[in-house]
């Protein structure tokens, strides 16, 4: 038997191991890093995909942020939905994962209901809210007249139409919400708990020095996301309103489709996602800074 | 002493037969029938026919909505049955924009189709950006019945290089339209009966159907009298040509939205819902048309409604004369076709020619008007059939309004979607939220301008 040395054994385990990757690693370089690096280099042309890239160097940056009259209002509405959807949507989750973590009959069957949102099509869940929020015979304006209440034009109303794709958004993404709460709750150790009411701490007092510290950690996974995906959501606006009315309600992703396939400028659009990407680090990594401060994880305790 | 069979050897050979598999997969293919021409022909001239010694393939590209893939189908095959050297792929998207996104991509990656569903919105900018055959050449060989189209449908087909709009007679032609599509004024019988209220007439001016919406009109109750249509239909013309107006000069430099008849108009419109009290506020309605649920007497539509108003079986129906302007007597309609253009990048613009033709011609309009699904009115015979069936008892009233007084639709001029996307939103806010529409008007045609002058300066670039 021939013996082997012991680099050229390691060389033959790279060798294997390079290969059992390549298949992904291909992958990734030709959908996701090629895409990416010709996206930049598109953010940097004018291009309408119909004749060849023409080079304006950081033309449409410029163009973005003085002539188009719709991105910076495109960015503050992205903006105020993320604030609108992450934070409120943080609390009820943990409220509504702490009513359910009770022992209480039928748990299991509210927590499948709270989570059905969730597992809907979203294209499907804003076709029935669009009937819901319907001014003229909607279920919503007809319930707010029984109480002598003249319901808006909610999707039809400038001032009502981000609101309510808001609390559309809440309603949907509070299942997923409930259920990371909730194994973040069965994964605190009653034993605080226990101490705690040994110590004569109260139900409040257990909640605000025990569960919210400990429930950190989820919570600061809930917050990055959350900003992730407001900062991309898409479908929502485009299902429900399609960006108006008169722009009410348009995002930043939406802008950028609108520029790609309606005006068919894409380096606007590249330039468009180039930017909301650098802003969606940018947040992150404050997040990630800012979460130092209080994130609490069990063994520092 | 021999190797054993190892697992180490094992893994090694299935992966890089793995390997093996991936790579012959992700092998690029052989280049079909749809490669770039070499661009050594002039514009518009045809290249020679070549003999049918083989089938001809040609891929037919369109985008669909309810059953109108089962009809492209069935006209299809019947070009087909009469043209056997031809075979023809057909490639159907569900959403108009979807559509335009996959022939982008697909000019982009060199393989477009043969011939394709065409648009007018994007007319000007295919044409310019080279993609199209010009068939002016090809219309005038064939002895095709151009003139018997009517003009305004032609004109959306007609460019010359320079032009930021279609429709200038010296022109080329880059397409041919499949329909000419006005507007189609549709009233609720019953809610006219209930209220007392004669059914529009002949004579109808705007004010008639003022005080008819005024009788009509129960808010409590939810019925209306009109429905105001949003600013992306009426900016298609109608209402401020009627009144006198143009939203751009006509070397289309100078914006007018402020001009009398087009402020005339917007105005009249937005009355209607906040003055006169006659039309539910805008609402962005869930899944169906007010006028076919009931909600609302009287719509001012595109005439492609009447294959969905022709299954309302709540209430009767029927359709009317446009009303006139009460100052000017103009019951303009405007026309707006789809129709079929051929790529350039085709290998066979003969066989190209025949499908378009047929699709564009009397016989092919004849079909897709058999199965309600084009409004064939290119042809005056092919027309009038389609324009005689039920319901409603007088659809003829709408091509007898496109014969009368048509012209093309606004919507045709070059980053028309940049222009109207970025000056409409101030005439939408003003019309959601009841607020000063004069100033929305001034704000929409001071943007409408900033926006005309970028289209201008990207047309010229080479």
């Amino acid at each position: 038997m021939r013996k082997q040395t012991l680099s050229g054994m390691r060389r033959q385990e790279g060798f294997l191991g390079w290969l059992f990757v390549a298949p992904m690693a291909l992958g990734i370089c030709i959908f996701q890093i090629y895409p990416t690096l010709f996206s930049m280099y598109i953010s940097f042309t004018e291009w309408n995909l119909l004749r060849a890239p023409r080079w304006i160097g950081i033309r449409n940056y410029v163009n973005l942020f003085t002539e188009e009259r719709y991105f910076l209002k495109a960015m503050s509405n992205t903006g105020v939905y993320a604030l609108g959807t992450i934070v409120p949507g943080i609390a009820l989750g943990i409220v509504f994962a702490i009513l359910l973590n009770q022992k209480i009959a039928g748990r299991f069957v509210y927590r499948a209901i709270y989570f059905i949102p969730v597992v809907a099509p979203t294209v499907a869940l804003g076709v029935l809210w669009q009937w819901i929020y319907e001014p003229q015979f909607g279920i919503l304006n007809a319930v707010l007249k029984v109480f002598g209440i003249q319901g808006p034009a909610w999707l039809g109303s400038t001032h009502w139409a981000m609101r309510s794709m808001i609390i559309f958004a809440l309603w949907q993404g509070l299942g997923f919400n409930i259920v990371i709460f909730l194994a973040g709750l069965q994964s605190i150790s009653t034993e605080y708990y226990e101490a705690a009411e040994i110590d004569g701490a109260n139900t409040l007092q257990r909640f605000l020095h025990i569960t919210l510290p400990l429930l950190s950690p989820v919570t600061f996974f809930m917050l990055v996301t959350g900003v992730i995906g407001a900062c991309q959501d898409f479908v929502t606006p485009y299902i429900l309103t399609a960006g108006g009315p008169a722009n009410a309600t348009l995002m930043a992703v939406m802008f950028l489709y609108g520029k790609a396939f309606r005006e068919q400028h894409m380096g606007l659009a590249s330039a468009v996602a180039y930017i909301l990407f650098v802003v969606i680090v940018t947040l992150t990594l404050i997040n990630f800074r800012l979460g130092k401060k209080w994130v609490y994880y069990e063994e520092g305790m | 002493m021999n190797e054993q069979f190892t697992r180490r050897t094992f893994l090694k050979l299935a992966g890089v037969g793995a390997a093996g598999a991936l790579l012959a997969a992700c092998a690029p293919k052989a280049p079909g029938t749809t490669q770039p021409a070499e661009p050594t022909k002039a514009e518009g001239e045809v290249a020679a026919t070549p003999a049918p010694a083989e089938t001809k393939r040609l891929i037919f590209s369109s985008y669909t909505w309810s059953s109108f893939e089962a009809a492209m189908g069935s006209v299809i095959d019947d070009f087909v049955a009469a043209n056997p050297d031809i075979e023809v792929e057909r490639q159907f998207v569900p959403q108009t924009e979807d559509y335009w996104a996959k022939i982008q991509t697909q000019v982009a990656g060199g393989t477009p189709p043969d011939v394709g569903m065409s648009d007018y919105g994007h007319l000007v900018s295919y044409a310019k950006s080279g993609i199209l055959l010009s068939v002016s050449d090809l219309v005038a060989g064939s002895g095709f019945p151009i003139d018997k189209m009517l003009p305004g449908a032609v004109a959306q087909y007609r460019w010359a290089a320079g032009d930021i709009d279609s429709g200038s007679e010296g022109g080329n032609l880059w397409g041919l339209p499949s329909d000419a599509q006005g507007q189609l004024f549709a009233y609720n019988k019953n809610m006219f009966d209930e209220a007392g209220v004669a059914y529009p007439t002949d004579d109808w001016t705007w004010n008639d159907l003022v005080a008819a919406g005024k009788a009509i009109t129960n808010a409590d109750a939810n019925k209306w009298g009109f429905l105001v249509p949003p600013s992306g239909m009426w900016v298609r013309g109608w209402y401020a040509w009627q009144a006198g107006g143009e939203f751009v000069s006509a070397d289309f430099k100078t914006a007018t939205f402020t001009s009398p008849g087009v402020v005339e108009s917007i105005k009249w419109l937005w009355d209607l819902i906040y003055t006169e009290k006659i039309a539910p506020p805008p609402g962005l309605q869930a899944a169906t048309n007010p006028f076919m649920s009931g909600q609302v007497a009287m719509t001012l539509d595109g005439i492609w409604w009447v294959a969905d108003f022709a299954t309302i079986t709540d209430f009767e129906w029927d359709m009317a004369m446009l009303p006139k302007h009460p100052q000017t007597g103009s019951r303009l309609t405007t026309v707006e076709s789809d129709g079929w253009w051929i790529y350039k990048s085709t290998q066979e613009v003969e066989a190209s020619w025949r499908l378009m033709s047929y699709l564009a011609g009397e016989a092919g309009q004849a079909k897709l008007g058999d199965l309600n699904f084009v409004v064939p009115s290119n042809f005056p015979e092919v027309g009038r059939a389609w324009y005689t069936r039920t319901p409603p008892e007088h659809r003829s009233k709408a091509l007898d309004n496109i014969v009368a007084e048509s012209r093309k639709n606004f919507l045709t001029f070059f980053e028309v979607w940049t222009v109207l996307g970025a000056c409409l939103p101030p005439i939408d806010a003003a019309f959601a939220d009841g607020t000063d529409i004069q100033a929305a008007i001034e704000e929409c045609n001071t943007v409408a301008q900033q926006e005309l002058d970028k289209a201008w300066e990207l047309l010229n670039q080479a």
